[in-house]
């Protein structure tokens, strides 16, 4: 809320910022109540999945208090830290979202150079269209891409589906067009005047990019490879559709489909896995938090 | 889930037949084989089935990888059909209930190795030859390892207590059935029960979701009222009397059942029987193996024991397993060899016994282990789980056509048509007239 | 043959190329076949045309689930920028130095995979082992089928897309309300303007661009959405919270009958675009008159 209260026409000077001065107060005062409260329901889930990882089976399925724990214990941890199944999807995560963002940052950073700066036939509604696959939900295409692979499979012999590497080509269908957007703003707002001094010098295009505008652009770079990482990490419907085998699972989905069994009170080593398996994103953000939102906003402030 | 308990059998196993390798080489060569079995409910029952195989491998020299694919959020259909539709995958995998039919156009036949177990241990109940065997084929093998009846598993106290029942003595431990009581132990009788006990504070905990636990105790309501949707030549039935009486019995036990059961997937009757707020679930004996260990008070007090009877009979839901082999596995001699080695009676012992009882053998000579009647605490908990006498063995949704009743087992009709009979308010006309219109739709080719 | 390799625009064009390709073979080229595959017959033998799209619209769960996606998309949107809104002004308020930590805590349900995220809320929302229940029972109130009951089922999956996705209209909202210039406020507040009349002249005039792109954002990401409803209550009861997404998924995979699948999926994509024309259309108009 912006400043509150009329400002009455009156009073004296004095008198008119000091009633300024006392609504602002209020203003504050009510914006730290709400904040608290927007706090507490945004953080409750985390906390209660971080208070249930600590609980016994015996405790879970005794429901007497929810909260807190009474009895607390690490086995949880322990046990899914050594559990190889658990550390294959973990594993299996951090190669897919690693070379996802690998693969992401090359087609992106060429892709939004060549679009920022050089003029080619279709080069202007490229850029502005690579922002419309997104219309283009994933949840249409896995249907279609489940036959494509398969037809592949038969064509080349090569295994796609039920494999990791599956992802590492479907990954980037998501990624690439935001990060490919976010680094032409970025690109953009370098001054042309030093790509005019870098070719009077001498230096190539190659040059030009990895001298100039990926030093400059760093920061942008950082926010988008948090971003392919971040989604990478997260991605849940292509995996569940394309890989069904344990050891080609990814976290969420191995989360998902293997620790909720028969099992019943297994919701501590659920709880567990899935505050484990969404540590990596949340460690990046508490580190590099301010390019996280940087690259968030770019599309705020850049238009 | 599998522990690490089992990998590190399953590492030895494999360093065991790498040690003996160098010897026969050319041998191994014979083969790898990749099978999907269903991840058991019952801990510990996957270690066993693991090390069966594990031994057959080491012994045929065949390479095998083994994958162990829960049912929960159908991810074991899931397989099932995206196997099917990219045509690779694993050789061998686990099909229940009508999967294994569905997918006939996709399997190998089997009908040397089905024909070879019936000769040696007798033929299987008519329901397990309606689903396995199509258009005169077996497709897949009769599988010990999920096989289970979804009987009543009751509180012996409660009932005792509250609804003036003893199904210790209707069904007593190492003797038959008592015949005056249990010829009064029918669908009427339970739902005066639910009432007494939904007076008492402990109701029924029966799902009416949409996951498998929910369809068959419905469909098992529904054709002991002699109410089909679908008849065997796949004419839509579902508009005549019985199906409306079925509906109007399923209104009044609704009202006595907790009231989010409309949305309890396989594990909700569990917990709710686990956490002692239940007094009778419809479930194979994992309920009470799992409250043995953590709920040793509850699995005191719990029986298992035969469905009630209907007008037309009485149906035991059941859900029979299949191994089905794949049309494209390029091992299929080691597939059928592996399938006939788990089928002995020495595997299949082994199996019943690390399931705790859970699993029922598809055929009929071997239903003979003593494990039933030795499990407890209670003593004799599990004596009357294996079918017999009066109990019709039933899958939801037969005698319907097997592509129509796979639909409606997996879109979950029945249990949907209570939903909107009951908590939606409909009336009978417009959900049998809704019935009607998804069942034209199953039609779809 | 050189020159050519190194003209400006062959270089531009092969940098662009690997973009293109991939967009091309796994988005654009699928789109395309999908609508191909909406036209055969259940075991993709047989060309129906339109069949399948004749087909679905005479089933009343399809009408069920566009109503429910529509309602669904557009109530969680409305409910995310409203708060999105609410709190950035919130932390706007705040002094420069603590608002980071502020905004820190509030990112996090946006930082979390929602699929995980989605399990802590289910366990919440248990049937039987609700902690919510469990606080509602302390005070009184009778507990919640928060899944069981269809209404309550909507309610559930709606608020747990509000809690993930409104941090993102906080902080898209925050950045822009930072870009006002101040002097506004300040010419605002001289000619006599309360709060209200400052956020509906000044405010909400100068960030239209932001609030339209993250809409229109924010729509296409909630409609298609697949993961939460999935997770919690895989479109049931009753088929009563079945969005396309997880609609598409059940028929096509589940059900073995892709065309139809692809079907329903191909519904979102008229929807999608007729919003995204819309909106695109104003701001570029917007953009003109600036």
């Amino acid at each position: 809320m912006a400043t509150s209260g009329p400002a009455n026409p009156d009073h004296a000077g004095r008198a008119q910022r000091g009633s300024m001065r006392r609504d602002r107060r209020r203003a504050l005062i009510w914006s730290y109540v709400f904040l608290a409260i927007f706090v507490v329901f945004f953080l409750t889930p985390p906390i209660y999945m971080f208070i249930t990882s600590l609980k016994t089976s015996a405790e879970i399925s005794a429901g007497s208090a929810p909260w807190w724990v009474s009895d607390p214990t690490l086995k949880n941890y322990v046990e899914l830290l050594t559990s190889p199944i658990y550390l294959t999807f973990f594993r299996n995560s951090v190669v897919v979202a690693l070379l996802v963002v690998l693969v992401t940052m090359v087609v992106s950073i060429l892709a939004a150079f060549s679009l920022s700066r050089m003029k080619f036939w279709g080069s202007a509604t490229l850029a502005t269209g690579v922002f419309l696959t997104y219309l283009i939900p994933d949840t249409l295409l896995f249907i279609p891409l489940f036959k494509i692979f398969a037809y592949l499979h038969d064509l080349t012999g090569i295994e796609f589906i039920n494999h990791w590497w599956i992802l590492v080509l479907l990954y980037p269908t998501l990624t690439i067009p935001f990060c490919t957007w976010i680094m032409i703003g970025y690109f953009s707002s370098i001054p042309k005047e030093l790509d005019e001094a870098a070719l009077i010098d001498g230096a190539g295009y190659f040059q030009l990019l990895t001298k100039i505008f990926i030093p400059v652009a760093l920061p942008g770079i950082i926010a988008a490879t948090i971003f392919a990482f971040t989604v990478s990490w997260a991605q849940f419907l292509y995996p569940l559709a394309f890989t069904t085998s344990t050891d080609q699972l990814v976290l969420p989905v191995g989360i998902v489909t293997t620790l909720i069994k028969g099992d019943v009170f297994n919701w501590g080593q659920i709880m567990t896995g899935a505050l484990l398996g969404a540590a990596p994103p949340l460690i990046i953000y508490a580190f590099l938090m301010d390019y996280y939102i940087a690259g968030l906003t770019a599309g705020a402030t850049k238009g | 889930m599998t522990t690490s308990k089992f990998d590190r059998r399953r590492f030895l196993a494999a360093s065991a037949a790498a040690v003996v390798a160098p010897y026969v080489r050319t041998a191994r060569a014979a083969g790898s084989l990749a099978v999907g079995f269903w991840d058991h409910w019952v801990p510990g029952a996957n270690d066993a089935l693991a090390k069966l195989c594990n031994e057959w491998a080491a012994k045929e020299k065949v390479d095998l990888k083994i994958d162990f694919i829960t049912s929960q959020g159908n991810k074991l259909l899931l397989t099932i059909t995206s196997e099917a539709q990219a045509k690779s995958g694993h050789d061998i995998l686990s099909m229940g209930i009508w999967y294994a039919a569905g997918q006939a156009a996709n399997l190998e036949p089997v009908d040397d190795v089905v024909q070879a177990l019936i000769a040696q241990y007798g033929a299987p109940p008519a329901a397990v030859e309606y689903l396995g065997k199509q258009n005169g084929h077996w497709i897949a093998v009769p599988a010990t390892a999920g096989s289970q009846m979804k009987g009543p598993c009751a509180r012996i106290d409660f009932f005792k207590q509250y609804a003036g029942l003893d199904p210790t003595k209707m069904y007593p431990a190492g003797a038959p059935p008592d015949k005056a009581l249990s010829d009064k132990w029918t669908w009427d009788t339970f739902l005066v029960a639910a009432e007494k006990c939904h007076k008492a504070g402990f109701p029924f905990g029966i799902g009416m979701g949409q996951t498998p636990d929910s369809v068959d105790s419905v469909g098992a309501i529904f054709a002991a009222h002699g109410a089909h949707l679908v008849d065997a030549q796949g004419n839509i039935t579902v508009n005549a009397d019985a199906t409306r009486q079925a509906l109007e019995y399923c209104k009044k036990l609704v009202q006595f059942l907790p009231p989010d059961v409309f949305a309890w997937d396989d594990a909700s009757n569990n917990k709710w029987l686990i956490s002692g707020k239940g007094a009778l679930i419809m479930n194979p004996p994992s309920a009470w193996a799992v409250a043995k260990r953590d709920n040793p008070k509850v699995a005191e007090q719990l029986w298992t024991f035969p469905a009630p009877k209907g007008p037309k009979g009485r149906f035991q839901p059941s859900i029979p397993f299949y191994w089905g082999i794949w049309k494209f596995s390029k091992n299929k001699a080691a597939a059928k060899s592996l399938l006939n080695y788990l089928s002995q009676r020495s595997a299949v012992e082994q199996l019943v016994q690390a399931s705790g009882g859970y699993d029922i053998p598809g055929f009929a000579g071997l239903r003979d282990f003593k494990i039933w009647a030795e499990v407890g605490p209670p003593k004799g908990t599990l004596y009357h789980y294996p079918p017999s006498g009066d109990q019709i063995v039933h899958v939801s949704g037969a005698p319907a056509p097997t592509s129509i009743a796979t639909q409606m087992y997996t879109q979950a009709t029945l249990t949907k048509m209570i939903a909107k009979f009951t908590q939606g308010g409909e009336s009978m006309d417009k959900v049998i007239a809704w019935a009607g219109s998804e069942l034209e739709g199953f039609m779809r080719v | 043959m050189r020159k050519f390799l190194r003209r400006k625009s062959t270089i531009a064009f092969a940098m662009a190329l690997p973009l293109v390709v991939v967009i091309t073979s796994l988005v654009i080229y699928p789109a395309l076949y999908s609508i191909y595959l909406a036209t055969l017959n259940k075991s993709m033998e047989r060309f129906v045309g339109l069949g399948n799209f004749s087909f679905l619209f005479k089933r009343e769960t399809f009408w069920m689930v566009v109503k429910q996606s529509v309602i669904f998309a557009v109530s969680a949107v409305l409910f995310k920028a409203l708060i999105g809104l609410f709190v950035a002004h919130c932390v706007h308020n705040v002094p420069a130095k603590g608002q980071r930590k502020w905004r820190g805590m509030l990112l996090v349900p946006w930082v979390l995979p929602p699929a995980m995220s989605t399990l802590a809320w289910l366990w919440l929302f248990d049937p039987s082992y609700s902690a919510f229940n469990w606080l509602f029972e302390r005070v009184g109130i009778s507990p919640v089928p928060w899944l069981g009951d269809p209404y309550w089922a909507r309610f559930a999956v709606i608020l747990v897309n509000v809690w993930v996705g409104a941090p993102f209209f906080m902080i898209m909202y925050l950045a822009a309300l930072k870009s006002v210039p101040e002097q506004l406020y300040e010419a605002a507040a001289i000619d006599g303007a309360n709060w209200w009349q400052k956020l509906w002249y000044v405010t909400l005039p100068m960030m239209r661009n932001i609030i339209a792109i993250t809409a229109l954002f924010s729509l296409i990401v909630t409609f298609a959405n697949f993961d939460i409803v999935r997770v919690l209550t895989s479109g049931g009861p009753v088929d009563q919270t079945h969005v396309f997404a997880t609609y598409a998924f059940n028929l096509g995979i589940q059900s073995n009958d892709i065309p139809l699948g692809a079907c329903v999926s191909l519904f979102m994509f008229p929807i999608l675009g007729i919003a995204a024309i819309f909106i695109l259309r104003d701001i570029a108009r917007r953009g003109t008159e600036a």
